[in-house]
């Protein structure tokens, strides 16, 4: 599959280099080391860093009259875990216009939509949170999904169509270089205390009907942009489990949800909303498969000051058929609230002619009493070169939350990067 | 006589209470033929734009990019668009403002990295345009009428005519307390603006450094902005200006802050 990818990219740049136009293929890219520390002692994990990486990123880009082609690939030599080289193809996708009202992006590529800050609703397209967690830059959240995404665009509004072929899961810790909670042990778990203790999920089966289908529709409606979503596949995190084989699975979730942003009260509002349809326990009974849910948040930005800007989010998830759920749960674990309640806020301060960029990024659940604290400090010495430092902090009283279940990774880190 | 003489007092009040009017008029009306000449040359414009940005110790940053423009109506709202092509970590990143004369500026930024379209809180005129001395406004323009202007005299700077107008700000504003306007007589552009700040200290000096006629409109091509107080100072320098070209309305959505409008954008 990736042997596939690398072949036709390099094919595409052959071609699309060879064609006779008058725009040439644009190289740049990045040269970027980052090395992170743990920061608690007690981690059963099998990597004395969580990071210690070199990576070369190159970007290529073509465009003729007709359509464009984009690539993003990284080399990595990562010392962190096995000594290795890697690669991945974080982006290489063919875009191009048909007629008036048509737009397709065909490729491998990187999806976003919706309105919240790092609070995802009904963007249900891959995350990477292992390299969120140690310290990668931004752009690793998203992990890259196969697909082909199509635009219609007309004045009474935007219809978008992505179609994933064969499931992308979220990359979740693995448990070598970030433990994670394993409900069968009871406890958080990492590939210190063993192999058996890689997480590595199976993923629904490569068939037409487990592909992935998501669309948008939205349009402008005064001050805001307002927006209806539909999502037909799998739950990204492995959130079931199959007790005959006794493996985590990715459970079948329809998604169907609105949103709304805009300019208001001398800021930004937005609004989102969705029901995450479990398909697989539409009665809630089934208690190795996660229940239906209601979830909305709302959230505020605004400059409070020169070069200051400020947000805070708040989102609910309201878990149905909840008694059920509750009278399934064994004794002395901790069992989640009818409603859960999460709180985010983050502060971005540019100082010296925006060279120096401070940012704080705070999650915190008083329903799950667990928190997570992204704090970063950045310094663009020249227009080639960034320093920065940061750290992921968690923290939590149960084991099993989702921000508790991460609760010994802490880790700072520091990270050089040279543009070209 | 007493009499005489008050009338006669009176009568020079007036008249030159009415002169006063005339050169306030005057100034208004120099200055809002600056604005168009200045902010609203032709119906569209493109240009290739780099900007140096020089700190207190001479340190030099660079930022590239491509800008489009449309005026919606004359002196009026005007929509913009922008792509980045340097430094590295913010090429191919687009940003776009709806400007809005009367109410509050919209503004979008789309990072492709991350395929994310996201509007900017734009409360704050008067901050940095991506880390230079320029504002926001002083890229897209303060409206002349928010301004009292009073004419101060002709004059000469650099060999150059120019019309002398003081400006106000009529409600209390953060970015000056009092402007200087040296504006050349033939073109109207602005040659030279001098900010003051409420203790009446110079803050920033404005410098039309090159001025070239551009498909026969008068165009500040290189400009600068010096900050007095911090020391720095940011250089533009626009190239390859086109005006009339048919920018379309619809360039200014989504759907080409996501894909930029090739035709223009290279």
């Amino acid at each position: 599959m990736r042997k596939t990818a690398l072949i036709i990219t390099a094919l595409g740049l052959l071609l699309t280099a060879a064609a006779p136009s008058q725009a040439e293929v644009t190289l740049d890219g990045f040269l970027q080391g980052l090395y992170g520390a743990r920061l608690d002692e007690d981690n059963p994990t099998s990597t004395e860093h969580t990071a210690s990486e070199t990576r070369l990123q190159l970007r290529a880009e073509h465009f003729g009259d007709r359509a464009e082609f984009f690539g993003r690939l990284d080399f990595v030599w990562d010392g962190s875990d096995t000594v290795e080289y890697d690669w991945e193809l974080r982006e290489g996708y063919l875009k191009f216009r048909l007629g008036k009202y048509f737009d397709f992006k065909v490729g491998r590529q990187i999806l976003t939509w919706g309105t919240g800050d790092l609070i995802f609703i009904n963007d249900v397209f891959a995350k990477d949170y292992r390299s969120f967690f140690i310290g990668r830059d931004d752009q690793y959240l998203k992990a890259p999904q196969n697909a082909i995404r199509a635009e219609f665009y007309h004045d009474i509004g935007s219809l978008s169509l992505v179609w994933t072929p064969r499931f992308e899961a979220n990359r979740l810790p693995t448990g070598r270089r970030l433990s994670y909670f394993n409900p069968m042990a009871g406890d958080i778990v990492g590939t210190g205390l063993g192999d058996e203790f890689y997480f590595d999920p199976p993923l629904p089966e490569p068939k037409f009907e487990n592909g992935e289908i998501a669309t948008r529709f939205q349009r402008t409606v005064g001050n805001f942009n307002a927006a209806v979503y539909f999502y037909k596949g799998f739950y990204k995190n492995p959130m079931a489990m199959d007790i005959a084989s006794m493996t985590a699975f990715y459970p079948i979730l329809n998604v169907y949800g609105a949103s709304m942003r805009g300019a208001a009260m001398g800021g930004i509002l937005w609004l989102e909303g969705g029901y995450f349809d479990s398909r697989e326990d539409k009665d809630g009974d089934n208690p190795f498969i996660p229940n239906s849910s209601l979830t909305g948040m709302v959230g505020f930005e605004r400059q409070v000051a020169a070069n200051l800007t400020v947000n805070g989010q708040w989102q609910f998830d309201y878990m149905t058929d909840y008694d059920i759920y509750k009278a399934q749960q064994p004794e002395g674990v901790f069992v989640r609230d009818e409603v859960k309640h999460l709180f985010t806020s983050r502060v971005t301060k540019r100082l010296n002619m925006e060279t120096v960029t401070l940012s704080g990024f705070v999650f915190y659940s008083p329903s799950d009493e667990d928190a997570y604290i992204r704090l970063s400090a950045e310094y663009k010495y020249t227009d080639e070169i960034t320093l920065m430092a940061g750290g992921n902090i968690f923290d939590g009283n149960y084991a099993n939350t989702d921000l508790g279940r991460f609760a010994i990774n802490d880790n700072a880190y520091v990270k050089i990067t040279y543009g070209f | 006589m007493k009499k005489v003489s008050q009338y006669l007092v009176l009568v020079l009040m007036s008249v030159m209470t009415v002169s006063a009017t005339a050169a306030g008029q005057d100034a208004d009306e120099i200055m809002k033929k600056s604005h168009l000449a200045y902010y609203y040359a032709g119906d569209d414009g493109q240009a290739e734009v780099t900007m140096t940005l020089i700190d207190k110790k001479g340190k030099e940053r660079g930022r590239e990019f491509s800008m489009l423009r449309l005026d919606l109506e004359e002196g009026g709202n005007q929509k913009y668009y922008t792509y980045f092509k340097k430094p590295s970590d913010v090429s191919r990143l687009t940003f776009m403002v709806h400007k809005s004369s009367g109410g509050n500026d919209q503004r979008w930024i789309y990072v492709p990295a991350v395929d994310l379209v996201k509007p900017i809180s734009a409360d704050d005129k008067n901050s940095s345009f991506v880390g230079s001395d320029f504002s926001y406004e002083d890229v897209s323009g303060r409206h002349w009428s928010e301004d009292n202007h009073t004419f101060v005299k002709e004059g000469e700077l650099d060999g150059k005519a120019v019309f002398v107008i003081e400006s106000v700000p009529k409600e209390k504003y953060k970015g000056f307390s009092r402007k200087v306007s040296y504006i050349d007589k033939t073109t109207l552009l602005p040659v030279k603006e001098e900010y003051f700040d409420k203790k009446d200290e110079l803050i920033r000096v404005f410098t039309a450094e090159k001025i070239e006629e551009i498909d026969g409109i008068p165009t500040v091509t290189i400009r600068s902005m010096e900050n007095i107080k911090k020391g720095t100072r940011t250089v533009v320098d626009f190239a390859q200006i086109t005006y009339n070209v048919g920018i379309q309305d619809n360039i200014f959505t989504e759907r080409y802050l996501k894909t930029p409008p090739r035709n223009f954008i290279k």
